[in-house]
């Protein structure tokens, strides 16, 4: 097979993994497309990683020895076709060519491979993560970021046009769109989004994959791989004519063509070089067949620097292994901790609460497990159905940057649904069915009694115990006739039904405090069906 | 223009209105709610023993069939109880089954369009999916329409509301000719019961307020608003304990009853019964009867009761 139907190729598999991969971001369930973009979700390198630590090996590790062998074989395809960020990059360069003169749309090979920036955010990194912050990989690692960018600019506009579909056909009394409803996310986390997009964008823009090649931690760890590939790009002594045409469109600036040298550390295989060459120029051979390779002089330069950084760095893990479980001790909610004397009126609804830890996911085990292994993809976010999961910023500390919770504020979670943990690609929340997820308390049910309205306003209301899937809230005989809450916790499953339901304003009268660890929830008796109770004779 | 002149344009316009109104019936205030009411054989008819189906179809013979309710050309919305995400099986909501019949028969009395929603308590889609409601709706020829967003609702004035002076209500609702209230007989943790007027709450926006602002009252205030023109409960597989979600069907008695009224208080009175209270111990009947919303007193009505 010609070298050159290798682009053509890649841009093929490139855009699977993009248009699946996104489609499960937007909740755009085709036939085909939605169960492929679930197993191509599994592919993805850091999540992989934290999917493997999470579920303990075992078949969990598919996904990572899949990456690896892909790149210890063909190089950083990786980049080039199964990381959707890559693709997105490859998307921007390609537009922002449109605009640019000729001779500005041309790369041009630099020597200069900021391997020490390159691999101290590498290194960085991973020292983070070994000291269990996940801070720095929820920032960089592209995937996560892809997510984030999914979540705060792609669905939303979905949604706009969605609806924008839906209205309109519902003046011609047409249905067949259902209109989805928008939700606020946190302005710090779009922020964030918005602000990383900036960044890459006009990398992606100014020079291909710099982003990549400069501070992506998946495309360095990949780098160092890339080197000891099976397959590798490089040059024919003979057929090359040093014409620099495939110097010209190397997105990734790798490609020295005067000196007939690929920078192997950099190359992400996305084979432009091979589309463009009129000679034959350039190979994809065995290392062994094509003989000794050139390389860089200093090409171990950058793998002896990450090591040191790394050995380095792992003397000050015990500090923050200990910064880590001070943060633990005190995950609460910000915000809400007004002082109760400043606020204290009486009423419904004015009795402020005093800490409440959130609440993660179901099937997230415990408040550590989810926090060292979310990567802040916000996948979850955005395929909950009744998007009671928000992206929070610091609420879990600096190890659980920008991880989500459940804000029952804004909704609360559906008794039966597992969307969250069929979705999760890392493991930090594992798979439930739902017999098993309503067995889980992730939170434990609290009442004020002051504050609830039929104490403080002495009229019925039970909007909590209407709600609640389990009964650990009830309705029990209060005076006048009046009914009031009655909690039964070792029932409650933490779903936040009560605190959603609950009227009463600024402060809500019931609400749920997250476990840090979950526990299981008391099953629902139901052995026997219903009773036969035909009446003989109506009462009236 | 001349004071006889004035009476004159007046006496013609407010002639052609009348005309119109007459004419047309599509005014909500005027047209639908002026049916033969007044003539019907039976205030309030209860069958037992049956099937849901069944029983519906041998309460509406009882009262004329649909055609007594629906003239040809009118829009009908029917508002089952689609509010919780369970199966059919565990009562939560009104019979699928049940609601496509109703469906049916709008649609064959010569409505022009019938149309089922509910403001669900539980996620909206999984709701009328589960309820299998949507489905049966849809089978039957009627369109499941979303009611999840704002933008769906429309406030209008509760004219002699105590508590409730406005409210959201579901705009196709507003615009409708003929309402059909079909909710489900239940326990009801802080209402007690949740029969017909309860289930007037999936038609507004604002749940909270109610909620807020002594619910029993507002239950009885939003009535003021619009009385569906027929009331049906059903009362097949009945949530004794645990409503209005219910946890199990342990929570279920199976009474095989349904009842038919146009009298929204006498029909919440009679189901009432049925779940063993006195009408006047539930604080929105009494308050409703009061308010002169319908009729308590249930020896006061011409009762037919039927047993299949």
């Amino acid at each position: 097979m010609p070298l050159y139907h290798l682009r053509k190729i890649r841009i093929l598999v490139s855009l699977v993994f993009f248009v699946a991969i996104l489609f499960v971001f937007l909740g755009i369930a085709l036939p085909l497309i939605a169960p492929l973009g679930d197993g191509l979700l599994q592919l993805q390198l850091f999540p992989s990683v934290l999917r493997m630590l999470a579920l303990s090996f075992g078949t969990a590790a598919t996904g990572f020895v899949l990456v690896i062998l892909l790149t210890l074989l063909f190089g950083r395809v990786y980049c080039s076709s199964i990381c959707p960020m890559g693709t997105l990059q490859d998307m921007i360069t390609a537009l922002s060519r449109q605009f640019r003169k000729r001779k500005t749309q041309r790369f041009r090979y630099t020597s200069n491979r900021k391997n020490l920036l390159r691999y101290s955010i590498l290194a960085a990194t991973v020292l983070l993560w070994a000291g269990g912050s996940l801070f720095l990989l929820n920032l960089l690692d592209p995937y996560a970021n892809f997510g984030k960018f999914s979540v705060s600019l792609f669905h939303p506009a979905t949604i706009w046009i969605n609806n924008t579909l839906a209205f309109t056909l519902e003046r011609f009394d047409v249905f067949a769109v259902a209109p989805m409803s928008m939700h606020a996310l946190p302005l710090d986390v779009v922020a964030v989004s918005v602000g990383l997009f900036a960044v890459v964008g006009t990398m992606a823009a100014w020079r291909g994959r710099l982003f990549c090649n400069t501070i992506c931690p998946a495309g360095s760890a990949l780098g160092l791989l890339a080197g000891h590939s099976v397959y590798r790009i490089g040059f024919h002594e003979q057929a090359c004519t040093h014409c620099g045409k495939c110097e010209r469109v190397c997105k990734a600036e790798c490609l020295d063509s005067r000196a007939k040298k690929v920078d192997q550390s950099r190359c992400i295989n996305c084979f432009n070089c091979f589309a463009s060459c009129p000679n034959q120029g350039l190979y994809y051979e065995l290392r062994k067949k094509s003989g000794p390779v050139r390389q860089p002089a200093n090409s171990d330069k950058g793998k002896r620097q990450f090591l040191l950084t790394l050995a380095g760095g792992l003397a000050s893990i015990p500090m923050g292994l200990k910064f880590a479980a001070a943060r633990q001790g005190h995950a609460v909610l910000a915000g809400r901790q007004q002082r109760r004397h400043l606020h204290h009126r009486g009423g419904a609804g004015s009795i402020p609460i005093d800490s409440q830890l959130p609440v993660t996911p179901p099937g997230s085990l415990s408040h550590s497990h989810f926090t060292s292994h979310c990567i802040a993809c916000y996948l979850c976010v955005s395929t909950c159905p009744t998007k009671v999961i928000v992206p929070s910023f610091f609420t879990f500390g600096l190890e659980g940057f920008m991880q989500p919770r459940l804000d029952f504020h804004r909704s609360f979670c559906n008794y039966d649904c597992v969307r969250c943990t069929e979705v999760c690609p890392t493991g930090a929340i594992t798979h439930q069915t739902p017999g098993q997820k309503r067995l889980i308390q992730t939170g434990v049910v609290r009442f004020q009694v002051e504050s609830c309205i039929v104490v403080a306003d002495r009229t019925d209301c039970g909007a909590c115990s209407e709600h609640c899937p389990t009964k650990a809230v009830q309705m029990v005989p209060y005076r006048d006739g009046l009914f009031i809450p009655r909690l039964t916790p070792s029932l409650c499953v933490g779903c936040g039904a009560c605190e959603f339901a609950c009227p009463t304003e600024p402060y809500k009268a019931i609400y749920v405090n997250g476990r840090t660890v979950h526990q299981p929830a008391r099953p629902v008796e139901d052995d026997e069906g219903p009773r036969e109770e035909v009446p003989d004779e109506f009462p009236f | 223009m001349d004071r006889r002149q004035f009476l004159r344009k007046g006496a013609i316009y407010s002639g052609l209105g009348s005309l119109y109104a007459s004419t047309l019936g599509r005014l909500p205030l005027f047209g639908a709610n002026s049916s033969k009411n007044n003539l019907m054989p039976f205030d309030l008819v209860a069958v037992r023993g049956g099937r849901p189906v069944e029983m519906y179809r041998r309460a509406m013979a009882e009262l004329g069939g649909m055609e007594e309710f629906v003239r040809p050309g009118q829009s009908v919305c029917v508002k089952p109880n689609a509010s919780w995400d369970v199966p059919p099986e565990r009562a939560a909501n009104t019979n699928p089954g049940l609601v496509a019949a109703i469906v049916e028969d709008c649609l064959s009395a010569g409505a022009s369009r019938v149309f089922v929603f509910d403001h669900t308590c539980d996620n909206w889609q999984r709701s009328y999916e589960n309820s299998g409601i949507e489905q049966a709706v849809r089978g039957a020829g009627g369109q499941m329409l979303p009611a999840n967003m704002e933008r769906y609702y429309r406030e209008v004035p509760v004219r002699g509301g105590r508590r409730l002076t406005s409210a959201k209500v579901y705009e196709r609702l507003i615009e409708s000719d003929v309402f059909i209230n079909v909710p489900i007989l239940k326990h009801h943790a802080s209402t007690t019961v949740t029969i017909a007027m309860k289930n007037l709450m999936g038609v507004v926006w604002d749940r909270r307020f109610w909620h807020r602002n002594d619910l029993h009252q507002c239950i009885a205030d939003f009535c003021l608003y619009r009385k569906p023109d027929l009331n049906i409960v059903d009362a097949y597989l009945v949530m004794t304990q645990n409503g209005p979600r219910g946890t199990s069907e342990a929570d279920l008695s199976r009474m095989r009853s349904l009842l038919v009224s146009s009298d929204i208080l006498a029909i919440d009175a009679a189901s009432a019964m049925l779940l063993g209270h006195q009408p006047q111990d539930i604080g929105h009947l009494r308050i409703a009867a009061e308010m002169g919303i319908g009729n308590i007193h249930l020896d006061q009505l011409n009762i037919q009761r039927l047993s299949m």
